[in-house]
């Protein structure tokens, strides 16, 4: 892409096919993804997009982006190498709520915390999609699946409260079939300087029989509705940590976020080294003496 | 363990013997805390002293084989002449519980100085054939300005025993605590003073020592240190990495320095973290790595895996201490050579290189990351605790700058990338080259956008399980490492007499101490030091014309000497040690010669 042109989502679209069922959320999660980028002045070029396994692991395939399909759980640390090396990059991992929070829950607390700029987009089905149909992190304690005949038995995960807890700088919530409210969040949060989170309920037509669009389209409160400031701490904490409603929105954002990279005064790529011993190189030695 | 002969002068010519100074404090090991109460520091104090007074030096930490936990020794070993081991005699011993003292007793010989504070709470009971020196160390340190410093003043009394000009140690007081002030300084070198005069004042005693100083010009560094000087030189920009014994030291090392040259370095949340991290500033184009132990690659092994099939280049050093589990993490083992050369699923194109010296940790790091960009391939780099806890004397000119070369292999540019591009205009970044070696565009270069994943991929990255396209990825991406093999250089060290009919191989550490136990070894023996496990030299002609052959390395099963087995098809003895310690020339000298003489499958 030569960047006198603006991108239009599409260059951002891939020309595989995706092999996701008829019907699946992570369509419409991906649109969202492409036009946010798109519309937030980004091209394929410098665009870099990581993901891990499961049903949305295969984002990358679909979009035409730099990109990195790593191993299950690692995503967060993938994309927080590619922006540490290259702060001109506009770095964006995508997950699935099994990627996210149950084998990579480790890695999200940290990079929640870590604030480095990038924004990661999971895709919250509640189920176990690839793999054909096992409880996931975030399914309900009653949810009967293969491997939980008589429901999980645990209370599921909340992200939005752990990310809440680990000092997260922007935490927001969307339903992928809400094209306009899931891509204008997503632009929100690539603007914003830090770590973004946004979980976007992106239904599974095939297993989840539970939490289904209809679900998501009767229970979801839209926080454009409401009368809710993000910058106001005390009303986020209220609202991520009321478990019996379900929010579509941006519940908190902390206005003075500065990412990690700045903070660590990295402004360059680090891709440029000279091709040989940098000048000055015996004073490391002489440092020994 | 061998025989021990606690009478060899193992520094050699000139009648200057070589000194050998252990300074263990008893009770805990201290680590943090205000500078100059740990063991450590103090004793990289001594040792600093010495190699700024032009003399060698070659240092260890003893963390007690016998009994666990809580005891540490620093252990200076130091002659105007090269040394390269550890050796089994102490001159003198610091003491500052009885436990230091029974810890050494068999390294202890006649005449052996026990410098120990008679007004502590303990009897010391030193055996009769060594000779006492009672001083209170803690009520001297007090005097000049605080109890803390009383390992200081153990040092200026050994200063006294050795006949070492104390100013030498002011210098490096300076350098250790000149950024704490002025003050602290001269507190310091006022208590090494003290300790040197009660020596001077109370014990009319020529114990024989003559620690004379040249003009030579040395540097003291350690493993670690070396490894990662090598990384900034050889232009990494990019570490990120879990604390783990022995390997810390590298991040440490890095930490504050890497900035200077616009890199950082990060303290992920775990080692899985770590080395994602480094993958993805690699794919970002910075030149990456990562450094841990045992447990540490374990965690990193499934990403190893997807590092090879996405052909990213990165750098894992792996300073080996004692396993399997956490094993014994303060402790010498060679363990890893067979999780560094087969370690994770399916069949992982990679390169395997082990530095058998301190300054080769510092060349073979550069040529890692070369190896890395040239063939967008995982390189091992795998070192040990025996040399990361080694501070160890060079010549500065053995870290020459000029002659280090950096080779960043196939980058494309927007420019040039248009031969790499499908009919399509889409980039691949697995292109089937007829080398292997596929061009790399960084984030950023445009019309360069492409993805890669763990999955088996086409040429353009993208996931496939067509028959075909397995074969030819498969295919090129092991012709990488085939390239590899015929156009760089895979050489072993050699020593010794080509001639001989004795062969004595080994790889990694032990090079030191085997040298130094060749020196005076009643036999010829051809002696083989290999820096590279994989690829590798190939050593049949050298094993073949051999009479005999042992291979020596410090673990268990002999995972080296079954690869030249295999390479060579031909049976070789072995010399096994896996006590946790690393082998000490004078071990080795009769370890060696037993073998030789036909008492096979030797272990230490």
């Amino acid at each position: 892409m030569s960047s006198e042109t603006q991108a239009h989502f599409t260059d951002f679209k891939s020309d595989k096919q995706p092999t996701w069922c008829p019907g699946c959320g992570d369509f419409g999660t991906m649109n969202g993804m492409m036009k946010a980028l798109a519309n937030t002045g980004n091209d394929p070029d410098n665009t870099f997009i990581c993901a891990g396994i499961g049903c949305s692991g295969k984002i990358g395939t679909y979009m035409h982006s730099y990109a990195l399909h790593g191993v299950h759980g690692r995503a967060l640390p993938v994309g927080t190498g590619v922006k540490l090396a290259n702060p001109e990059l506009e770095v964006m991992v995508a997950g699935g709520d099994g990627d996210g929070y149950s084998i990579g829950a480790g890695h999200f607390i940290h990079a929640v915390r870590r604030n480095v700029d990038m924004t990661y987009v999971v895709m919250d089905n509640r189920i176990y999609g690839l793999t054909k149909g096992q409880f996931s992190p975030t399914s309900r304690e009653d949810f009967e699946t293969s491997t939980s005949p008589e429901g999980t038995k645990q209370s599921p995960v909340h992200p939005l409260a752990l990310a809440m807890a680990a000092g997260g700088s922007f935490i927001a919530q969307t339903f992928s079939s809400d094209a306009k409210r899931h891509s204008a969040i997503i632009e929100e949060a690539i603007e914003h300087d830090g770590f973004s989170l946004v979980n976007t309920y992106s239904p599974c037509v095939t297993f989840n029989d539970v939490d289904t669009y209809d679900f998501f389209r009767d229970s979801l409160v839209d926080l454009e509705d409401e009368d809710h400031d993000p910058a106001d701490y005390d009303q986020a904490s209220e609202k991520i940590m009321d478990f019996d409603n379900i929010y579509q929105g941006v519940l908190y954002q902390n206005p003075d976020s500065v990412g990690y990279e700045k903070r660590l005064g990295i402004e360059e790529p680090m891709n440029d080294i000279p091709d040989g011993a940098p000048e000055g190189a015996m004073d490391l030695v002489r440092e020994f003496y | 363990m061998g025989a021990r002969n606690h009478d060899v002068d193992l520094a050699g010519a000139g009648g200057d013997r070589g000194r050998d100074l252990a300074h263990p404090l008893g009770g805990r090991r201290q680590t943090g805390g205000e500078a100059g109460d740990g063991i450590d520091s103090t004793g990289k104090i001594f040792a600093q002293a010495l190699s700024r007074a032009g003399r060698h030096v070659f240092t260890s930490k003893d963390f007690a084989s016998r009994i666990r936990g809580g005891y540490t020794a620093y252990k200076i070993r130091t002659s105007v002449d090269e040394l390269n081991s550890v050796v089994d005699r102490l001159d003198i011993l610091v003491a500052l519980t009885q436990r230091t003292i029974d810890e050494n007793t068999d390294e202890l010989h006649e005449g052996s100085v026990v410098i120990f504070d008679g007004e502590r709470s303990w009897d010391a009971e030193v055996p009769e054939e060594q000779i006492e020196l009672d001083v209170p160390l803690k009520s001297l340190a007090e005097d000049a300005g605080g109890a803390i410093m009383q390992n200081v003043v153990a040092l200026g009394a050994a200063c006294e025993v050795a006949n070492f000009p104390i100013e030498h140690l002011d210098s490096a007081l300076e350098k250790r605590f000149g950024d704490k002030g002025q003050k602290l300084v001269d507190n310091n070198q006022e208590a090494a003073r003290k300790g040197r005069d009660y020596v001077r004042e109370n014990y009319d005693h020529d114990f024989g020592y003559d620690l004379e100083t040249t003009d030579n010009d040395y540097v003291l560094l350690n493993g670690d240190e070396a490894i990662g000087m090598g990384a900034l030189v050889g232009g990494c920009r990019f570490y990120a990495g879990y604390p783990i014994t022995p390997a810390t030291n590298v991040m440490e090392y890095l930490t504050g320095r890497i900035d200077r040259y616009g890199g950082t370095v990060i303290q992920a949340e775990d080692e899985l973290s770590a080395i994602n991290m480094a993958l993805g500033a690699a794919r970002s184009g910075a030149r990456a790595m990562t450094a841990t132990s045992g447990p540490g690659i374990d965690l990193m092994t499934e990403t190893f895996g997807l590092i090879a099939t996405t052909e990213t280049p990165l750098v894992i050093a792996d300073v080996m201490r004692s396993g399997p589990s956490t094993g014994m993490p303060t402790k010498q083992e060679q363990g890893d050579l067979n999780a560094t050369l087969y370690g994770g699923h399916g069949e992982i194109p990679r390169f395997v290189l082990a530095p058998t010296t301190i300054a080769e940790c510092f060349h073979k790091t550069i040529e890692a990351f070369n190896l890395a960009e040239k063939y967008q391939t995982p390189v091992y780099l795998v070192s040990d605790l025996a040399m990361a806890v080694t501070e160890q004397t060079f010549s500065p000119e053995e870290f020459d700058m000029s002659s280090v070369e950096i080779d960043r292999g196939n980058v494309v540019t927007e420019e040039n990338m248009e031969q790499y591009m499908d009919e399509q205009g889409r980039f691949m970044p697995h292109y089937d080259a007829a080398d292997g070696i596929s061009p790399r565009a960084f984030p950023g270069t445009g019309e360069g956008a492409h993805m890669t994943t763990g999955l088996e991929h086409d040429e353009l990255g993208r996931r496939t399980e067509d028959t075909d396209e397995r074969v030819q990825q498969v295919d090129k991406r092991n012709r990488k490492v085939e390239t590899a093999q015929r156009e760089e250089e895979w050489e072993y060290r050699e020593f010794g007499s080509e001639s001989a009919e004795n062969l004595v191989l080994t790889w990694g550490s032990n090079e030191g101490a085997i040298r130094e136990a060749m020196d005076e070894l009643e036999i010829d023996v051809r002696f083989i030091s290999v820096p590279y496990i994989f690829p590798r030299p190939d050593l049949t002609d050298a094993v073949e014309a051999a009479e005999q052959t042992v291979v020596v390395e410090c673990n268990a099963t002999g995972q080296f000497a079954d690869l030249i087995e295999r390479d060579t098809l031909t049976r070789v003895e072995r010399i096994n040690k896996y006590n946790g310690v690393r082998f000490n020339a004078d071990e080795l000298r009769e370890l060696i010669t037993e073998t030789f003489a036909g008492e096979s499958e030797v272990t230490a």
